[in-house]
């Protein structure tokens, strides 16, 4: 019993080592001629072997594969072709200025080639050094392989990195290759149209795989292997099990449900992950319920969670809001909802009335909660009574959240539909 | 007659040991210490070099026995010399008419190969014997052959007396002790003279030459100097036609095969003995007659490690009268580590960064290295032409291209500026003679040091770069010399934007105008400076053509039919800020950098003022302004300045600023467009005839693309932007795609041209696809099914309000209609917030961040019948349809 439970915790720990692992996710994706992975090794290899610059867009939705994938062809790439790749990684959202762009070029350079770096290198520096090491790097049959993470963000300002790597690699014999890697379909839009012009444009688009491709990954990576890892019997049991769950009308629904608001690979595989560490040691093998449970975990619906926890004044407030805005009363601060409270409280005498410094802390529990919010930026030095104040729940969400909590005055409800 | 023998490492046979020093003699072993003297400014003779080290020293000195090759010297690129004869100089029959020029697949490594540190390299000398010196001021642009191959054969004559007690052995103590030797004798007055073209013996040799040099002054092999190789059948020299076998390079006469052949055959050709060879037969090739020895050729010694060649860096004379140069080796693959490497050519060398200064006695004669282009013309170039394509580090062991030679001679030129910078304080202060030369060395040659404790960074010294030499490969990759190139690769190689062109067409008309433009502004007398604004949208050949016209100049320069210039070329979006480009163009001008205001006030002297220090200022000067629009500043004063100064009585400057912005000087402030407008050219954008020339003049002799394909690019291409990079790189790519759908996929092609392996129309289209559309009409077909519903319900709300910009508050309630009405469940209004988001990452629609929640503003990014079209005919989700 004791060896059968550490098989359940070997296997989950297997499990949640795959999912992480974007190696094992991608690399049977890669084999047919048509994925992007043998297009982007293609293009990348020819470079390298018929010394030509190229340069690259990787474009997709985030959670895509796009770094997976470059990865999974650079790791191929640096075994096949060893050390006659240097590969230079920047991104946008720490490199997009271009004298730090140039300086990490430089020292990414220098680590590759064992040069000495120095910080105090001027712009100029750096940048004409960039230029000598291609020119020396293309003399001794190497490629520098540049790695643009988020590239719309290099796209800002004068550009001049881009520039400088682009103008370089047609006018010395380099070879290099620019990749970027963005998820904005319109990135070669932003590219000023001098450098436009000097990039090569290959695009390489990456999709939601489609919904053979998912059920293919789905038991590729949740299927134990049957080799001596697991006892062989252990193994089949949980691959039946599995199959089963898989054939299950259910799960189809489970999984449906998921996809239709997210279909890209990262996504699933945050939802597979959350199932898998559902999974009952004791049990020793995944259930459906596991499953469930991952769904109603990772899809929430803050707001009205958000209602949920309100308290009985807060919801009053809130009512008070949506009373006004249906009486297309645009603007409105604490004062006139303090207004609106009072009269609701003079038409219908609730039980609950509160003194207007209680409603004042409600107020701004509100606001802390982002459930309302100022409508402008205007006037931060006023006291927070006289700024004007939006709500930022929709009546249906707040009716919703009303119906679902536990114990709200039936005046509430009624108030709502007035 | 005196001997010098150098031994580098090993151990050198006690019996050339002699006790008897003729004459004092000192041969370097350590470039380093010698590199000043190398400057490649002081090649240009009759120039008086400063004594560094006499050669007239009373006691004898030993020489140092290094146990490890020489740190290494400059690693600059020494280009093979451009006028170096390839014709032979000896009358000797045609023996082949075609060289290897491809990798020979099998090679016999019998030849022992000996490590470097083990090779003993002897330099003897005999007393001077020069007959005449000829000082070459200028170099003549062609020499005499036919009296020149008769003095050649005066040198076949010559052989040393060696006589073992005259060669003498030295051991140097250390590099230390010669240093100080060195600078101290750099005090006495004594000066060597340097010589473009010394005649020597009754050879001509020139800086740039190669030769043979003798390796061991005892072989008594090296004195047999055999002009013409003997038949391997007959054993006999005759007038008739050789053949050189291409893989073992024995020589045959035509008539002496088996069977005999009436002309040499085209491509390569292997003896019927390799042939036999690499069928697995034991081949007896035939003996020579009894009492005949085998002569062998020089070629043949220095193949088999016998001889060393040597290229000549300079040549000089000493203060006792001997005349030296100083050598680069060559080395054959055997010698390298990485030792024969099946890529190699029979006849290939590789230079190496190890120089020597060796007596003039030593050279046997002239060999002549080419570069691979030269080889493969150099069919009947004799035996002694050799392939020199790659630089072999010997301290790193790692091989790197030669460079180009235009890109050798830029860089010679630009250390040309760089020495004259480091002499002028020398000259001016002798006292800090030392200093500076230690100095001097550390500048030019620290690119070569071994790794010491204070290595010098590498990306930050005043512009030079140190440890670049560490870049090589440690072996050339086969596929870079084995690989033949199909047609469609050859098509790829050459669409490359970086290929340059052997000839620029449809510009000729700017092009003639820029050359009138730039001959009329220097060729006066008076040197009017002027500017010329350049403009037209990018690539259309603005840079090109300038540079083009630059070139033609200079060849112009060097025959000496223009007055020489200075040529300094800035980019404007290559500069950190506008400012800097004083820096820069006072940096090209003179080679020193200062800062920015000091660089603007020096300048603003040499054009203003009309105040000349250096020789060169005088001459004209063409600045020329890439990307000048990025150079205006708020006042604009950086372009006031740089305008300014050609209207300058003495400036003598031309200013030649490119734009892409036609109106560019009238944006600007008046006084710079009255100095900036006057003389315009334009560049328009290429029309599609235009466009198609400049393809097919790039694809000329290579068969790959289907002449429709071409043409249907470049009329895409002319009616978008008439930008030639754009279409050559939409052919590229094409050629990329054919060659993937060659490669990778089995499927058979259906189209008569995919079955030819052209490039053809439905390349193209895919090529142009990927360039100029946007990818979202993929991305929206396959995202998922709420965003669908999303986008669906985001064309619902622009057809019903008419306002591209809704809320988010509205689309939702628009969503759940559409979800109630067609029985699916509404996911709740916190998901659709984050499927919105997910579309607005991707750029499908704009939209605020997401913090907004209800009062989110969304607008579609492409047109609405774009997602219409997408999400039509999607299977998942029919009734979409019917809200489109």
């Amino acid at each position: 019993m004791g060896k059968e439970k550490n098989q359940a915790g070997k296997a989950l720990n297997l499990l949640r080592s795959r999912l992480c692992d974007p190696n094992f996710i991608f690399k049977p994706l890669s084999d047919s001629p048509e994925t992007n992975y043998s297009k982007l090794k293609f293009i990348i290899s020819s470079s390298i072997k018929e010394a030509c610059n190229n340069s690259i867009l990787l474009l997709g939705p985030r959670g895509s594969g796009k770094v997976s994938v470059l990865e999974l062809v650079l790791g191929d790439l640096l075994q096949e072709h060893l050390d006659q790749i240097s590969v230079i990684r920047l991104n946008g959202l720490l490199h997009s200025d271009d004298n730090c762009a140039f300086k990490e070029i430089a020292r990414q350079l220098c680590v590759e080639h064992q040069l000495l770096f120095s910080k105090m290198a001027s712009f100029d520096d750096n940048s004409q050094f960039m230029i000598a090491m291609l020119q020396e790097c293309g003399l001794a049959h190497k490629t520098i392989i540049f790695v643009l993470d988020e590239f719309d963000l290099f796209a800002q300002g004068k550009q001049r990195l881009l520039y400088s790597l682009l103008d370089a690699m047609q006018s010395v014999t380099s070879q290099a290759v620019v990749i970027g890697v963005s998820c904005r379909l319109d990135a070669d839009q932003l590219l000023e149209k001098r450098v436009r012009s000097r990039f090569s444009h290959r695009k390489l688009l990456f999709l939601p795989p489609s919904k053979e491709d998912l059920e293919r990954l789905l038991e590729h990576v949740l299927s134990l292997p049957l080799d001596s890892t697991f006892s062989h019997g252990y193994a089949l049991d949980f691959n039946e099990k599995f199959k089963s769950i898989l054939r299950d009308k259910r799960f189809e629904e489970v999984i449906d449900t998921y996809l239709n608001s997210s279909s890209t690979v990262s996504q699933l595989l945050r939802f597979l992950f959350c199932a898998v560490s559902f999974m009952d040691v004791e049990s020793e093998f995944l259930s459906l319920e596991n499953f469930k449970t991952a769904l109603l975990t990772i899809q929430r619906q803050p707001k009205l969670e958000c209602v949920k926890d309100c308290s009985i004044l807060e919801l009053y407030l809130l009512v008070c809001m949506k009373r006004l805005e249906v009486k297309e009363q645009n603007s409105y601060n604490f004062n006139s909802v303090m207004k609106e409270y009072k009269s609701v409280h003079d038409t219908f005498q609730t039980c609950d009335y509160y003194s207007r410094n209680v409603c004042l802390r409600a107020f701004e529990h509100l606001l802390q909660r982002e459930l309302i919010c100022f409508s402008d930026n205007r006037g931060t030095g006023q006291s927070l009574e006289f700024r004007p104040v939006k709500l930022l729940i929709s009546p249906v969400e707040l009716y919703q959240g009303l119906k679902s909590y536990r114990s709200c005055p039936a005046i509430l409800l009624k108030l709502m539909d007035r | 007659g005196h001997h010098l023998t150098q031994i580098r490492g090993g151990i050198f046979p006690a019996k050339t040991l002699s006790p008897k020093i003729p004459n004092p003699t000192f041969l370097s072993l350590n470039p380093i210490s010698l590199l000043p003297l190398q400057n490649p400014k002081l090649i240009h003779s009759p120039l008086q070099g400063k004594t560094k080290k006499s050669m007239a020293d009373t006691t004898p000195r030993k020489l140092k026995q290094s146990l490890k090759p020489n740190p290494m010297p400059k690693n600059s690129h020494l280009s093979l010399s451009p006028g170096t004869p390839l014709q032979p100089l000896t009358p000797c029959p045609v023996r082949r008419s075609t060289r290897l020029n491809s990798a020979s697949i099998s090679v016999d490594l019998t030849t022992p190969q000996k490590p470097i540190e083990y090779i003993e390299k002897s330099v003897i000398y005999n007393t001077p014997k020069a007959t005449k010196i000829e000082v070459a001021p200028t170099k003549t642009p062609t020499r005499k052959r036919e009296k020149e191959s008769q003095l050649y054969t005066a040198d076949v004559t010559f052989s040393p007396v060696l006589t073992p007690d005259q060669s003498e052995f030295k051991k140097r103590k250390g590099e230390g002790e010669r240093r100080i030797a060195t600078r101290a004798n750099a005090k006495n007055g004594k000066k060597r003279v340097y010589y473009k073209k010394v005649v020597y013996d009754g050879g001509e040799f020139e800086v740039g030459d190669d030769v043979y040099v003798k390796r061991r002054e005892d072989s008594s092999s090296d004195n047999e100097d055999p002009e013409v190789e003997e038949c391997r059948v007959c054993f006999k020299v005759g007038e008739s036609v050789m053949i050189e076998c291409d893989d073992c390079l024995n020589g045959f006469h035509l008539k002496c095969l088996k069977p005999p052949l009436k002309a040499v055959p085209e491509g390569d050709w292997i003896c019927g003995f390799c042939e036999a060879r690499k069928l697995g037969k034991v081949v007896e090739l035939p003996q020579p007659p009894e009492g005949k020895k085998l002569v062998r050729t020089l070629r043949e010694k220095l193949l088999s490690s016998d001889l060393w060649a040597v290229h000549i860096e300079s040549l000089w004379k000493e203060v006792d009268g001997t005349y030296w140069f100083r050598g680069q080796w060559y080395l054959i693959p055997e010698e390298t580590a990485a030792g024969r490497q099946p890529h190699n050519l029979k006849r290939e060398l590789y230079l190496t960064n190890d120089f020597a200064d060796i007596e003039m006695e030593s050279i046997l004669r002239h060999c002549f290295v080419t570069s691979p282009k030269d080889f493969s013309k150099a069919n009947n170039g004799g035996d002694d032409v050799f392939l020199c394509e790659y630089k072999y580090d010997i301290m790193w062991h790692s091989f790197k291209r030669l460079a180009d030679i235009d890109n050798a001679e830029e860089e010679n030129e630009d250390s040309d500026s760089d020495d004259e910078d480091w002499n002028t304080p020398k000259n001016a202060d002798s006292g800090t003679d030392e200093d500076m030369e230690y100095e001097e060395e550390n500048a030019t040659n620290s690119k070569s040091r071994p790794p010491s404790a204070n290595e010098l960074a590498a990306n930050s010294r005043k512009g030079r770069f140190f440890g670049l030499h560490k870049i090589g490969t440690k072996k050339i990759p086969e596929h870079v010399r084995c690989h033949k190139q199909t047609e469609l690769e050859k098509a790829k190689a050459t669409l490359l934007l970086a290929t340059l062109p052997k000839s620029q067409p449809c510009r000729n008309r700017e092009m003639d105008e820029i050359t009138a433009f730039i001959k009329g502004a220097i060729c006066d007398d008076q040197c009017l400076g002027r500017c010329l604004y350049i403009h037209g949208v990018p690539g259309t050949g603005k840079t090109m053509s300038v540079l083009a016209v630059m070139r033609s100049l200079r060849s112009e320069v060097d025959s000496g039919r223009t007055k020489p210039y200075c040529f300094v070329e800035v980019n404007g979006l290559k500069l950190a800020s506008p400012e800097n480009i004083y820096r820069v163009i006072y940096e090209a001008l003179t080679g020193h950098r200062v800062n920015w205001k000091k660089a603007l006030h020096l300048l603003n002297e040499r054009f203003s003022d009309g105040k000349k220090i250096g020789k060169d200022d005088d001459k004209p000067c063409i600045l020329l302004i890439d990307e000048l629009d990025l150079l205006v500043t708020r006042n604009q004063s950086v372009l006031y300045n740089i305008l300014d100064w050609p209207t300058k009585p003495y400036s003598k400057l031309i200013v030649i600023g490119i734009a892409n912005t036609m109106d560019l000087p009238e944006k600007l402030l008046p006084r710079i467009s009255s100095r900036l407008g006057i003389q315009r050219l334009c560049f328009g954008p290429y029309n599609h005839q235009q466009l198609q020339e400049i393809i097919s003049c790039r694809l000329k002799g290579i068969d790959a693309f289907e002449k429709q394909a071409i043409e249907f690019a470049s009329r895409k291409v002319a009616a978008i932007s008439g930008d030639a990079r754009r279409a050559l790189e939409i052919c590229r790519r094409a050629a990329e795609i054919a060659d993937y759908r060659l490669k990778k996929l089995t499927i058979t092609p259906n189209s008569a041209s995919a079955v030819k392996g052209l490039v053809g129309m439905a390349e193209v289209e895919a090529a142009i696809q990927e360039m100029f559309q946007a990818p979202h009409i993929q991305v929206m077909k396959s995202c998922s099914k709420l965003s669908k519903i999303f986008l669906t319900a985001m064309v619902h709300e622009l057809y019903k309000t008419g306002m591209g910009e809704t809320t988010f508050e509205k689309l939702a309630v628009t969503v759940s209609c559409f979800c109630a009405s067609n029985g699916e469940t509404f996911p709740g209004w916190d998901t659709l917030l984050k499927v919105g988001c997910k579309l607005g990452e991707c750029r499908i629609i704009l939209c605020e961040s997401g913090a907004r929640h209800r009062l989110q503003k969304l607008q579609l990014n492409f047109p609405s019948d774009d997602v219409a079209f997408a999400l039509k005919d999607s299977k998942e989700i029919p009734w979409l349809a019917k809200y489109l």
